[in-house]
């Protein structure tokens, strides 16, 4: 009996990864090196069938960083409406995780994005924060950004691989649409200078199996072609486990957990 | 020629015109570079590459001191370019920055230094640190439709200025000082400002109308500078724009009708359709003739209104950096006969130009200041039997009161000092002071800083960290002024003071001028500030009334001796007649 639930001990702590995480201080597009999403070296679209589930809750493990509050230094009215907080790390309820990028790094056959004519991808300016802070977007989809603020933003997004974007919107277009780009890539800042303290990240992905971690550090990716998968993760203050990623295995209709545990060094 | 040789022609031709921008039909490009070569390489490893690395990456040697730093080439980041927002520039677009430099920053002129082949050599070369450069067609910015300068175009621009919040960066009235210039950054991390639309002689990509229309269609990429395109509801007519806002405000206010719901919901989508378009250029895709002709007249009003606005920006400042106070340039106090005027007054618009005193960055000794960020003083000034008033103007984009500096924690704050020698030279041959603080020969310094703005400190020094507190200190008027990106600072003094340490002022001698100036937000203390070389100023003599007098007497006198003579000469005549 003991041998046994020693065993079951055991195996369940291989399950959990330990990230490392690194304070990511400095100004957008600084020095230090953010690391991005790995992408397979192509990827094709077909039907599934029977597809597989990963789920998990992503937590974080330590002291939990104080959170700072942002120093809101114009259009006060508008942008101090409410308390403003660095979003870089986002703990919550039993230590939930949010905000973190749980992908399948090494894909390369499966669905097709759900076809969605309706479906509009979306980035809201309201109260001068980015919401989401983390957008995922599949290449060659329109991103809309809004301006429910109603005050001068300016969308300037750092990305690299695709065309460097910086456009001003004003109070005049409270929606203006993006041109679609053609590469992956990402997660990229996105920034607005007029409100230096707005700070989101967007990715430009090139299959469906991505997901972001909600406010209880949930994650699920569907749809999944049975297989042994590596799952990697993205989070903008503790970083990736690229170098690591973990070996998940699918099967048809089933559901997989992994649960993943990021702590702070 | 027969239909079928005209068409290959055209179509050969095709290949060869640039694709068009949002805007229309390719302008001339300019000029190709020629292909990479070694030339190209041995020349931009001597010339560039000190400062942009050796590959290209902007992290030469030089770079640590500069800011802006100099470009890293491998992103594809250009500021300076005549086409749209997220398109590499063209070969002409970095043979002219090659070319004319950079003003305000230190990237040098090469023309003149280096002749044309050797400078498209340089293109060719820089070219090859960002790949996407190979199979780049950028779109080009329609510069036609240019509206000519008018007092008309200019206050639409102002009015536009306002619509368009550019006074978020750029300040109420252009000087740099808007609320989020503080905390700007370019796309590396490093510190940036918002130009100073007054101070267009430091434009990285120059001053001419043009130039101002591009950065603002464009965009300045690598910098937080947007492109403004997107800004206008494209394809609306004013009307139509206008009643987009009203229900907009009626949205908000949650006392929209159903049908006008469905206005509004008309009016999204014809804005939408014309946005389609725009993006489908933005995109690379080829626009059916139909969706050129919608396009290109939707833009028509969007691109007249920022010609206003690139007016109303020309018509801030002097059109070209102002000649320094020497020569016959050197400030020139004028006399006046009654009380002389306090700060506000109208008086001063009688001199209709500001002595211009340019400033460098104190490099000599620690700390220094290699990054300064206040290009110059301005002044005017009266006198009259007893007194001088001075009148000193300053742009600073920021106000900085006392406060600890985050680098050095330094206590910084915003000051100026402006400086003259205690004893005037007696000509241009004896030496003057060294002119950051003295030497021997004893300089006398007014010291002001924005924490006591009614107050002025006369100090001496006698070398760079020499400087004293003057025991008895005179009495000045002082008045000292922040608004809207500058600073204003008016003193008025008694001509004499009987403190032998102190200057005194006398008509008609040439004394010469220097000043230091602190900004406080640039961690500007002690000897890290801005500094000017000796100007020089005199108060102008008063042409005395005698001129009147004394050279009609001359004149009767010498008129006189000349009849007396001729009358002389005739009667000698005479007697000589026989």
């Amino acid at each position: 009996m003991k041998t046994q639930v020693v065993l079951i001990l055991a195996l369940s702590i291989a399950f959990i990864d330990h990230g490392e995480c690194v304070t990511n201080a400095g100004p957008v597009g600084g020095d230090e090196v953010v690391e991005s999403l790995v992408f397979p070296a192509s990827y094709k679209a077909t039907s599934v069938t029977d597809g597989g589930t990963i789920v998990g809750v992503v937590k974080f493990e330590g002291d939990v960083p104080k959170v700072k509050k942002l120093e809101i230094t114009k259009d006060v009215k508008v942008c101090g409406k409410t308390d403003k907080h660095d979003e870089s790390i986002v703990i919550g309820e039993e230590n939930a995780l949010q905000n973190t990028i749980v992908y399948l790094m090494d894909i390369s056959t499966g669905a097709d994005f759900p076809q969605d004519a309706k479906k509009k991808y979306e980035i809201d300016q309201n109260g001068c924060q980015f919401t989401p802070h983390v957008t995922l977007l599949p290449v060659g989809q329109q991103l809309t950004m809004l301006n429910n603020d109603r005050i001068m933003h300016n969308i300037h997004i750092f990305s690299e691989t695709n065309k460097a974007y910086n456009k001003a919107q004003p109070k005049s277009r409270r929606k203006m649409r993006l041109p679609k780009v053609k590469k992956a890539e990402g997660p990229v800042p996105i920034k607005c200078d007029v409100h230096g303290w707005m700070k989101g990240w967007l990715a430009h992905i090139p299959h469906p199996y991505f997901a972001v971690s909600n406010e209880n550090g949930k994650y699920k990716i569907e749809n999944i072609p049975a297989g042994t998968y590596k799952l990697a993760y993205w989070q903008e203050v503790c970083g990736t486990n690229n170098d690591a990623p973990l070996s998940v295995t699918v099967q048809a209709g089933g559901v997989v957990t992994q649960d993943l545990t990021l702590t702070l060094k | 020629m027969n239909i079928n040789r005209q068409f290959i022609l055209i179509l050969l031709a095709s290949f060869l015109m640039p694709s068009y921008g949002v805007i229309s039909p390719a302008v001339a490009q300019g000029q190709k570079a020629p292909g990479a070569s070694e030339v190209g390489k041995g020349l931009y490893e001597d010339k560039c590459a000190h400062c942009h690395g050796k590959e290209g990456a902007g992290d030469g040697s030089a770079a640590e001191n500069l800011l802006p730093r100099p470009r890293d080439f491998t992103k594809g980041l250009y500021k300076i370019r005549s086409t749209e927002n997220g398109q590499l520039p063209t070969d002409q677009d970095l043979f002219d920055i090659i070319s004319n430099g950079m003003p305000g920053s230190s990237m040098p002129g090469w023309d003149g230094v280096l002749s044309t082949d050797e400078r498209w050599q340089l293109v060719a070369h820089i070219k090859t640190f960002y790949e996407d450069f190979e199979d780049a067609s950028p779109r080009l910015i329609n510069l036609s439709g240019k509206v000519t300068y008018s007092e008309d175009s200019v206050a639409k621009g102002r009015e536009l200025y306002k619509q368009l919040e550019c006074n978020a960066c750029h300040g109420e009235f252009g000087r740099g000082d808007g609320t989020s210039a503080p905390d700007l950054t370019d796309d590396w991390g490093f510190r940036t400002w918002p130009a100073d639309l007054w101070q267009k002689w430091n434009f990285r990509g120059g001053a001419a109308t043009e130039d101002i229309f591009k950065r603002f269609i464009g965009g300045i990429a690598g910098s937080p500078m947007p492109s403004f395109v997107s800004s206008f509801r494209v394809g609306l007519t004013d009307g139509e724009s206008a009643r987009m806002t009203e229900l907009e405000t009626k949205m908000d206010e949650d006392i929209l009708s159903d049908s006008e719901q469905g206005e509004y919901e008309g009016i999204e989508e014809k804005l939408y359709a014309f946005e389609d378009i725009m993006l489908k250029v933005e995109e690379g895709e080829e626009l059916a003739s139909e969706e050129q002709a919608q396009l290109s007249t939707a833009l028509k009003p969007i691109l007249e209104k920022s010609w206003h606005i690139a007016n109303y920006v020309k018509s801030l400042g002097p059109e070209v950096q102002p000649e320094p106070a020497s020569g016959d340039k050197v400030l020139r106090s004028q006399y006046r006969l009654e009380a002389l005027p306090g700060m506000n007054d109208e008086a001063w618009n009688e001199i209709e130009e500001a002595s211009y005193f340019p400033l460098v960055g104190q490099v000599v000794i620690e700390p220094r200041q290699f990054n300064p960020s206040i290009d110059s003083v301005a002044a005017k000034s009266f006198y009259n039997d007893n007194e001088i008033v001075f009148l000193f103007g300053w742009h600073d984009r920021t106000k900085t009161l006392p406060q600890e500096d985050e680098e050095t924690g330094e206590t910084v704050e915003d000051a100026i000092a402006v400086q003259f020698p205690v004893k005037v030279p007696k000509g241009p041959m004896d030496a003057k002071p060294y002119f950051i603080w003295g030497d021997r020969r004893p300089v006398y310094l007014w010291h002001w800083n924005v924490a006591a703005p009614e107050k002025v400190t006369e100090m001496n020094a006698k070398g760079i960290n020499q400087a004293t507190v003057q025991a008895s200190q005179t009495e000045m008027e002082v008045e000292g002024v922040y608004e809207d990106g500058q600073y204003q600072l008016w003193v008025k003094r008694s001509l004499v003071t009987g403190d032998k340490n102190d200057l005194k002022f006398e008509p008609g001698v040439f004394v010469p001028i220097a000043f230091s100036v602190w900004d406080g937000s640039n961690g500007d203390v002690k000897t890290k500030r801005a500094i000017s070389t000796w100007y020089t100023f005199i108060l102008d003599p008063v042409p005395s009334n005698k001129r009147f007098v004394y050279p009609p007497i001359v004149a009767l006198i010498s008129v006189g001796i000349l009849f007396g003579l001729k009358g002389s000469v005739r009667r000698r005549g005479n007697a000589n007649i026989t």
